[in-house]
Order: structure tokens, then sequence, then C-alpha cells
């Protein structure tokens, strides 16, 4: 293999799948934004007024929600050794890799549509951001900095305004700038759970493409968005880092909760973990429906209100396979170079990290209106995990890197000398050491696919329709058959979930070797 | 025979290697002494191929290597680290290079034992290499270098991590196979005893520069100013 070839290969590839599948459709969204209504009669219009507002006030008012349920569990959990605190750290994680589809659906089953049941979802699904975020840094706080504040004459309150308080502010603002962008960009749960008033601008980049069938007014939209976020993106990073990080000490011997403790710290973790429960034991029981219906539909595939549920499972099935392989490739090439490279790293890295600040519902349209050429890629079955790969890479590259970063460079350099071409090298050297983390990887890239929605519900045609594109078609229609339906099939898209989370867990914990 | 020509090497402002050159003969065996930071491992990684000089030009038998990779150069580099490979065993490292040539397993396989009877390691051979001594590692890395019938083997302070009465004797091990394997060596040190112990010339460097070549006697008898004098001890 020519020498040049390889390092090609891991910055080209990559580059042309971004380039051709991102940047491209994005260009063409950018294009047909200019040259439709134009963007001061998009700003004039009401609707767009009405949805913007939306928007920005239901994502502040989600995201301090959000803070104030999270904030008595991450206490418990960060400050008071217990049995279970590792297992409650775990659980509280689970509703934040559901699909969104998943969780407007338990939501839409607990108490019908309404802003109650969207800043609830959003709540249900962030929670874990913060209790991570924040819990991670508070439990690393040496207790003995409260206790010399305490024998200074320093009360509970002001110690926790004065010592505490700024010690998290850092880790409070980045959860909270985290939190803030997915209730910014929430679409599925939304959508489901909005009825026909309240859109999240998402949503209207969704109506105005989908139901309309005005591409301008969408494409101009979505350049809104996209801006928005960037500039909110700006503003957060400019935040975080005139917050100063604390270097706090490795996550400390934390005492067991004392006796009045106890009783606060139980009521604690109990009402919080009761909270994040009910949704999924009404989805669950609801799924039963009338006598089993839900599932005895589900099985029989006759279609229920003429919606096919089998073959939306194999679909789902297939395309997180293949989604899987393409993030792998591509994530796995990308993450090889950068962790190579110097030079030229940070813009490949800006670039391979663009779709994550991009909404799904942006790349699902930009795949519509520009992957017709140069070949029409939109009839075709891949054209859906292709999107889906699009917003998985990133996540794969993320997970790779660390350990690709790892592996020191002079094994590298003692295979070349040893006669090792840099694919070989690569072969024999990065990739068994990679291994692991690129089936971690995979394992991401799947869990993305099954639960994708937003690029989904643009690009999917009746023949490649998936679970969760199929349970908010149900969840449409009328009649109980149709909701013990959607119940049934999001309880088996959770499920599908969990188990490869399982998996990917399991596969992590062996990732702590250090090479 | 190794010909390096006015090789210069530069780091932004720093010069590592400042017109370097050197002659290594066939089966000569060169010890490279200088304080840290004088240049030596810089030179090594130029002459493997891993670190492009911007001006000069390094040869093999009179074949200029500019436009052969490091992984074509067949050179033998021992790393100051080891660099072992930690996810394979003990013979799996040492036949690296072997699988390298393409040679059949059964071809790979003889060497590898051959390899590890020279560093007395024949037991460990399907040992992984995390659960070895330094001394034990250093035996590895070191038949790691040797078994793939190098054109030239250099050593970065093959040593340098280990006791001092275990360094003694595997200095003396190395200068032993060096000479039954009858290959050039570069052998990089810091310590005058051991270049002593296992050169046929030593080149004293310092700053980027090669300041004086001779045979050691030669070198402390008549040492070029008065830096080399004090740094050889005379």
């Amino acid at each position: 293999m020519n020498r040049r070839f390889w390092p090609a290969l891991t910055i080209g590839l990559p580059t042309v799948f971004i380039g051709y599948l991102f940047l491209y459709p994005l260009g063409r969204i950018l294009w047909i934004s200019l040259s439709g209504v134009g963007f001061v009669e998009v700003f004039e219009s009401a609707r767009f007024r009405q949805a913007a507002w939306f928007t920005l006030w239901q994502a502040i008012v989600s995201t301090a929600l959000t803070l104030i349920a999270a904030l008595p569990l991450t206490w418990a959990i960060s400050r008071f050794s217990f049995r279970g605190r590792e297992a409650i750290r775990a659980l509280v994680t689970v509703p934040f890799a559901l699909p969104t589809v998943v969780v407007g659906a338990a939501f839409f089953a607990l108490g019908g549509q309404g802003i109650a049941a969207i800043l609830a979802a959003h709540v249900f699904f962030n929670l874990a951001v913060v209790v991570r975020t924040v819990g991670g840094v508070w439990s690393r706080i040496d207790p003995r900095v409260d206790e010399a504040a305490a024998i200074l004459g320093a009360s509970p309150l002001r110690r926790f305004r004065a010592i505490t308080l700024p010690l998290l502010t850092p880790a409070l603002l980045s959860a909270s700038a985290i939190v803030f962008l997915f209730c910014f960009t929430s679409f599925g749960t939304v959508l489901i759970l909005g009825g026909s008033r309240l859109r999240t601008l998402e949503v209207e980049i969704y109506q105005q493409a989908v139901n309309f069938l005005d591409l301008g007014t969408a494409g101009a939209l979505a350049v809104i968005q996209l801006a928005t976020v960037v500039v909110a993106l700006m503003i957060s990073a400019r935040l975080q880092s005139r917050a100063t990080a604390f270097t706090v000490s490795s996550e400390s011997d934390l005492p067991p909760p004392r006796a009045r403790q106890k009783a606060a710290v139980a009521a604690v973790v109990v009402a919080t973990l009761a909270a994040l429960a009910a949704p999924l034991i009404v989805l669950v029981t609801r799924s039963f429906g009338q006598g089993g219906s839900g599932w005895s539909a589900l099985i029989a595939d006759e279609g229920v209100n003429a919606v096919r549920t089998l073959p939306a499972i194999r679909n789902s099935l297939v395309f997180a396979a293949v989604t899987a392989v393409i993030a792998v490739v591509i994530g796995g090439l990308a993450a090889a170079a950068l962790a190579r490279r110097r030079q030229g790293a940070a813009w490949f890295d800006t670039i391979l990290m663009l779709p994550l600040g991009t909404s799904a519902v942006t790349i699902g349209f930009g795949f519509l209106v520009a992957l017709d050429r140069p070949i029409d890629l939109r009839g075709t079955l891949l054209l859906v995990p292709l999107a889906h790969a699009v917003v998985a890479i990133p996540f794969v590259v993320r997970v790779t890197l660390p350990l690709m970063r790892s592996i020191r460079r002079d094994l590298r350099e003692a295979a070349a000398v040893l006669g090792a071409s840099p694919a070989r090298v690569w072969r024999e050297i990065d990739l068994p050491i990679v291994a692991r983390a690129l089936a971690v990887g995979a394992g991401f890239a799947a869990i993305i696919s099954l639960g994708e929605f937003g690029a989904t519900s643009f690009i999917a045609r009746p023949s490649s329709a998936t679970v969760p594109t199929v349970i908010f078609q149900l969840l449409g229609r009328p009649g109980s058959a149709s909701f013990a339906s959607a119940m049934a099939l999001s309880v088996v898209l959770a499920g599908l979930t969990a188990l490869i989370i399982l998996t990917v867990d399991r596969l992590r914990a062996g990732t702590t070797g250090t090479f | 025979m190794l010909d390096v020509e006015d090789v210069t090497v530069r780091f932004g402002e720093k010069t590592a290697l400042d017109r370097v050159s050197l002659t290594i003969g066939t089966e000569e065996i060169v010890g490279l002494l200088g304080p840290s930071g004088s240049g030596k491992s810089t030179l090594l990684r130029v002459i493997a191929g891993l670190e492009p000089p911007q001006a000069g030009k390094v040869s093999f038998d009179g074949v200029d290597l500019a436009a052969t990779p490091v992984y074509e150069r067949r050179f033998g580099l021992m790393f100051q680290s080891y660099a072992l490979f930690p996810h394979m065993t003990v013979a799996a490292n040492v036949g690296f290079g072997l699988r390298m040539q393409q040679l059949s397993d059964e071809q790979v396989e003889a060497r590898v034992g051959e390899a590890l009877a020279w560093v007395d390691l024949g037991d460990l051979a399907i040992r992984k290499v995390d659960q070895l001594s330094g001394g034990e590692q250093q035996r590895v890395a070191l038949a790691r270098t040797l078994a793939p019938w190098p054109r030239l083997v250099m050593l970065d302070e093959p040593v340098g991590s280990l006791d001092r009465q275990l360094r003694k004797r595997l200095v003396g091990d190395i200068g032993r196979l060096l000479k039954e394997q009858r290959t050039s060596g570069i052998y990089v040190t810091h310590d005058h005893e051991e270049a002593a112990a296992i050169s046929d010339r030593v080149a004293v460097m310092r700053d980027g520069r090669v300041v004086q070549i001779a045979p050691y006697p030669e070198l402390i008898a008549h040492p070029a100013d008065s830096w080399v004098a004090s740094f050889v001890g005379v």
C-alpha cells in the first residue's frame, strides 16, 4: 500500500462522507432559504414568532425545572456513601438513553398533550445530565473544606452559598447549557405532546416542509435555528471559560448519612426514582390495553389501522446494524487520523463535530433537498442508515479517540521500524487496542439509530418506516387499538435500547486498562 | 555502510541537529555519547526515518534513503522506553518484524526461538509483556530488534532505566550479541564506560553537533577540546 494512501484514506473518507452527507445538504438548505420567500417575511410571520417564543421560553423553563428536580438527588448521591448508590446513578441515566418518541409516548399515556407534559418529559429526559455532570464535581469536593468553614462560624446555608455553590458553578453552567440545547432543539417529544398549537422551531421546520411543502420557509427556519444554536454554543463556551474550573480532590471517602440526613436521603432517592419510574410503568400497563390488544396486534402483524408493525421492527434492527457498521468505519478512521495528526487537527475535529450541533431535523431536511445528485439516493433503503450515521459519527469519534490517543507514539514507531506500513500499523497496533472502544462506539451508533426520529421522519418512506416513525403514526390515529400498539412498540424499543446499553456497559467496564 | 551527511533538524527555533555527519562501517559499532538533549535520540530517529531532516542526507550502501519510508529501511531501533506491544505475548513481540517480512509461520517460530534463546527468555515466550520485570522487558526489546536481521541496529540507551548491577551484565551481553550477529550498530548512551565497553569508535555529541569521533582510547588520550575532556572525565 502506498504510504500516502493511508493518511489520505483516514482523513479523506470521513471528510468526503461528512462533506457530501452533511455540509453539502446544509449548503442546499441555505440556497433554498435564500431563494424562498425571504427571511424578512419569515421573521414577520405570526407562526414564526409563536414558535420562536415558545422554543425559547420552554427551553429556559425546562432547564430551570430540570436543575431544581435534579439537585436533591445530586446532593444525596454525591455527598453520602450508601448501598446502592452506584445502581441509582445508573438507573437515573436510563431515561436519557431512551428514544425521544418513547418518552413522548410515555408522557402522552400519563397525561395527554399540553405544556405540562412537554416540560415534564424534558425534565425526565435531562435529569441524568445534571446528576452526572454536577454530581461528578460535587462528590469530589473535600468534606473538610465544608467542615473548616463550619468551624470558622458559617451556618449551613451560608456554607452552601459561600463554598459549595461557587465550586459547583462551572458544572452547573455546563449542565444547564447542555440541557438548554437539548430542550431548544427538542423535536419528537414536542411533536407528540404539543398538539396543534405548541411548536418548537424544530417542529415548525417539519410542519412547513412536510405538511405545507413550503421548502423555502422551512429552509429559512433551519438556517435561523442553526445560527441560534451556534451563537448559544459560543456564549456558553465563553461563560464556561470564564468560570474557573477548580481542581478538586479525587472522589473522597464520603461519609454515610447520619440519622437525620438518612431520612432526607431516603426521601429524595425514593421520590426521584418513583417519579422517573411512573411514566415507564404507565407505558407498560397501557400497552396491554383492553385484554392484551397492543401485543396481540403486534404479534399478529395484521396491521393496526393500516400501519404494519413487524416490518418496522425489522427495518429498525437492520438500519441499526448498518448504521453501526458505517459509523464505526468512518468514525474509527477519523479518530485514527485525529489521534495521529497535530497539524490541521483542529479544523478536522470541528468538521467532524458539526453534526452534533445540528438538529436531526435539519439533517433529514438536508437529505431530502440535496441527495438527488449525483445519483438519487433518496429512493434507496440506504438513505435512513446514512442519516443515522451522520448523527452517530461524532459520538463514535468521541468514544474511540481517548483510547486511540492513549496508544503511545513509540509503539507505532517501533512497529514501523520493524517493517509495518501505516495501514499495517493500524491493523496490528491500533485496531487490537481500540477494538473494544470501537465495539462501544458501534453500540452507541445502534442506540442512536434505534431511537432516531428527527431525521427519519423526513426521509423514511412507507417501505423504510422505523419503529419510532410507526409509534408516531399510531399515536396520531384514533382508537384504543392503535394507542395500545404504540405503547407496546415503545416498550419493545425501550427494551432493545436497554439491552444494547447493558452490553455496551459491560464492554466499557473492560476498557479501563491503560496502554 | 551507513552514511550521514550534513544532517540538520530544527524544531521551531531550536536546532536539534546541526550539520551532523557520521559514517558507520560494515559490522562496526559506534557509540554515541553525549549529555541529554545533545541530539543523540534525534539522530537515531533521522536515520530510522521517523524524523525527516530539513537538510542533509542519509544513505545506506550508497543508496539515498530520502524516498524510503521507515518501514522499508530494514533497520532495527530499540527504544529507550522499549515500546513493547502491550496486547501481544513475548513471542508475538519478537516475531513482529519477521511477520512483516512475509515469512512462513514455521520460519517465524524458528527465528523467534533462536532470538529468545540469545536473551535467555525461552520459557517466557507465551507471557504477556506487562507481566515482565524491567530487565526481562529490556531483553524482549533487544530480541525483537535483532530478530528480523536488521541491516543496522540502533540502541537508544538500552540499559538506561535498569539498576547498576544488571546494567553491567547486560551491556556485556549486548556487545557479545552484536558481534555474533555481525551487524553494524549505533549505541546511544550518556555513560562513557558503557560506550567504551561496547563500541569500536565513539562519537561525542554536544548541542546538536558531533564534536569528536575516535576509538575510545584515542578519545581519552587526545580529547578534541576541554569540554570533551571533562565530559569523558579525563
